[in-house]
């Protein structure tokens, strides 16, 4: 009982851990390039559940001031603030990703790197 | 006065011309190049000027915006971070300068500006990097550093830098995940982003949350380890560093690679310190990859017929000998790592100048084409000797002097096991360095003409590399130079 309810109170983080699984395994073993670059956003999603869950205080209220209702507890705002760069950046990291996806299908008519690897293997014997 | 803010005007003046550069018309690439000497030369004036008003005075650290280091970015400008920022805008000062002539062969000229705004804006983030002590703005940083290493690979448009490229970025992010992973975990150890606050709380409590730290450690160390390529994580190193533009090439080997070390630096010293890092065992770890690292990394590079390709195998073993010198956590192994890193920075550039050179002049990149060229490329092919001798650690050569204190690092630490590991790397290096050399040299090539051609490289190309060639000999012969100021960098990290 005390081992359920320890995860019940922490399930943000066993959530994260498991979505970071989840991308990683889709990263490492999927040879199709546009999955991959799904499970890098699902991993990424994860740790910005995990860093947003570090900063929640229980019963807590969004911090402006006067706005809690006389509520003194605030979550604590700056891992919130910090995930907004981190989302800027991965959205960065998937639109150059994507781009240079585009290209290597322009190039070789296939997006699964196991094709892509073979095709390129043919070009340098013959 | 307000010479504290001199590594702010570097960051700000670089972003700038990053900013400017492609408003200018791109027909005008007189305008374009004046612009990027003017900025690099200031940059290069105020580094030098910030590291003499750090030996005067001392380091100090830098708020953004007076906002105090709890809640606002701050920056550390001590004797490290001074030095290193000018060894960065130095050695990309003369890549740069190589790269206005040799760029016009690699890449289509409605690109040139476009690459010499990602290779700014990586200048920023390097910089950045290396003068930051907030954990989340160097994770930041960081990102902008491999979106733009990237792209600069990329912009070559051929086939190969698409995957190469490709591939990099992916384990790039994945690298950064982990960072930022790892950075969370800190945070939630210790509710601080900055370096010295973070340093303050874990030193009284961290003897509570060992694993906890310990796995913050590992997840910070694997992401660095994937970008500074360490042996195991090496894997995009090569198709990377190869593929790429000769300018680019020189820049991610001799630069970039090392700017995630002394993030390591940083993360392990100044975070946690010395103390919490010996007592969880990490160093012991590192010295493990890193002696696979040199000696795979050699013979990885043995079996490569293309000279650019088996230039990138060989970072993987310089990468070893100064992750080595980390690992022994000792102000002498830490000496010896930095002074490596410098040597290397030199050396690396050279050889991927003058095989640039090589390849621009001969449009050959297969080391059995190379038979006789020394005599068709006097000047090149001296300074691809010098730098493959220091490779090999030929006494006189910067190479040779930072083996020596890395041996005498591994003896000082006890553990002569890794001294017969620098000589059997070393070897390695000879067997595929000296047959370049030999073949150049000695052997007669099939089709020359004439006994001695003159050297008709462009100035613009050959000057750089003669620099960077003079600049390892000086340091081999006298070492004094830069152990004076590695020695007064140290103690930033060990006491």
């Amino acid at each position: 009982m005390e081992f359920i309810k320890a995860i019940a109170e922490h399930i943000n983080y066993v959530a994260s851990v498991a979505l970071f699984v989840i991308g990683l395994y889709t990263v490492l073993t999927h040879s199709n390039l546009l999955k991959k670059v799904i499970g890098i956003n699902i991993m990424e999603t994860s740790i910005f559940l995990f860093f947003v869950s570090i900063g929640y205080v229980h019963d807590g209220s969004a911090p402006i001031i006067n706005l809690g209702g006389g509520r003194v507890l605030y979550i604590n705002p700056l891992p919130s603030a910090l995930i907004l760069t981190g989302i800027v950046v991965a959205v960065s990291i998937t639109a150059y990703s994507l781009s240079l996806i585009i290209k290597l299908y322009e190039e070789y008519g296939t997006m699964d790197i196991d094709e892509i690897m073979k095709l390129r293997g043919e070009g340098k014997n013959g | 006065m307000g010479s504290q803010h001199f590594p702010v005007y570097i960051l700000l003046s670089l972003l700038a011309t990053a900013v400017i550069i492609p408003i200018i018309n791109s027909e005008s690439f007189g305008k374009v190049k004046a612009l990027i000497i003017a900025t690099l030369s200031i940059a290069l004036g105020l580094s030098v000027r910030t590291l003499q008003e750090v030996y005067k005075n001392g380091g100090y650290t830098y708020n953004f915006g007076n906002w105090n280091e709890k809640i606002g970015v701050q920056l550390v400008v001590d004797e490290f971070s001074a030095f290193m920022g000018l060894f960065i805008v130095a050695l990309s000062f003369l890549i740069v300068i190589y790269s206005l002539k040799d760029i016009e062969h690699e890449i289509k000229p409605q690109q040139f500006t476009g690459f010499y705004t990602l290779v700014f804006i990586l200048l920023f983030s390097m910089l950045g990097m290396t003068y930051t002590n907030d954990l989340f703005n160097m994770y930041v940083f960081m990102e902008i550093l491999s979106i733009t290493s990237c792209s600069i690979i990329s912009i070559k448009r051929k086939k190969e830098n698409y995957m190469a490229s490709l591939r990099y970025l992916i384990l790039n992010t994945m690298g950064s995940l982990s960072v930022l992973l790892g950075i969370a975990l800190l945070y939630m150890v210790s509710g601080q982003l900055n370096m010295t606050q973070i340093y303050l709380t874990i030193s009284k409590i961290w003897n509570l949350y060992p694993t906890n730290i310990l796995v913050a450690v590992g997840f910070i160390l694997t992401g660095l380890g994937i970008k500074a390529a360490v042996f195991p994580l090496h894997v995009w190193l090569p198709d990377a560093h190869s593929t790429a533009p000769t300018p680019s090439s020189a820049l991610l080997s001799s630069i970039v690679v090392k700017v995630y070390i002394f993030s390591a630096y940083k993360i392990l010293f100044k975070v946690l310190g010395q103390t919490i890092v010996v007592g969880l065992g990490i160093p012991t770890y590192i010295t493990y990859f890193a002696a696979i690292g040199m000696i795979m990394g050699s013979i990885f590079a043995i079996g490569q017929k293309d000279i650019k390709r088996m230039l990138a195998y060989s970072s993987v073993a310089q990468i070893g000998y100064i992750f080595l010198g980390l690992g022994l956590a000792t102000v002498e192994g830490l000496s010896a790592s930095l002074f490596h890193i410098i040597s290397h920075g030199l050396m690396k550039s050279a050889l991927f100048l003058s095989a640039g050179s090589i390849i621009y002049y001969k449009e050959k990149r297969d080391l059995r084409d190379l038979d006789g060229i020394g005599y068709e490329m006097p000047i090149t092919m001296t300074v691809f000797t010098i730098a493959a001798f220091g490779m090999i650690g030929i006494p006189g050569i910067s190479g040779f002097m930072s083996k020596l204190y890395l041996s005498f690092a591994v003896l000082g630490a006890n553990k002569p096991i890794y001294l017969a590991i620098i000589l059997i790397s070393s070897f390695l290096n000879a067997v595929y360095y000296l047959p370049i050399v030999i073949s150049a040299f000695l052997k007669e090539s099939k089709n020359r003409r004439n006994i001695m051609a003159i050297e008709r490289l462009p100035k613009l190309m050959l000057v750089p590399m003669v620099i960077i060639a003079v600049a390892v000999v000086a340091i081999g012969f006298y070492p004094q130079i830069i152990m004076t100021l590695v020695e007064k960098a140290v103690p930033t990290f060990l006491l």
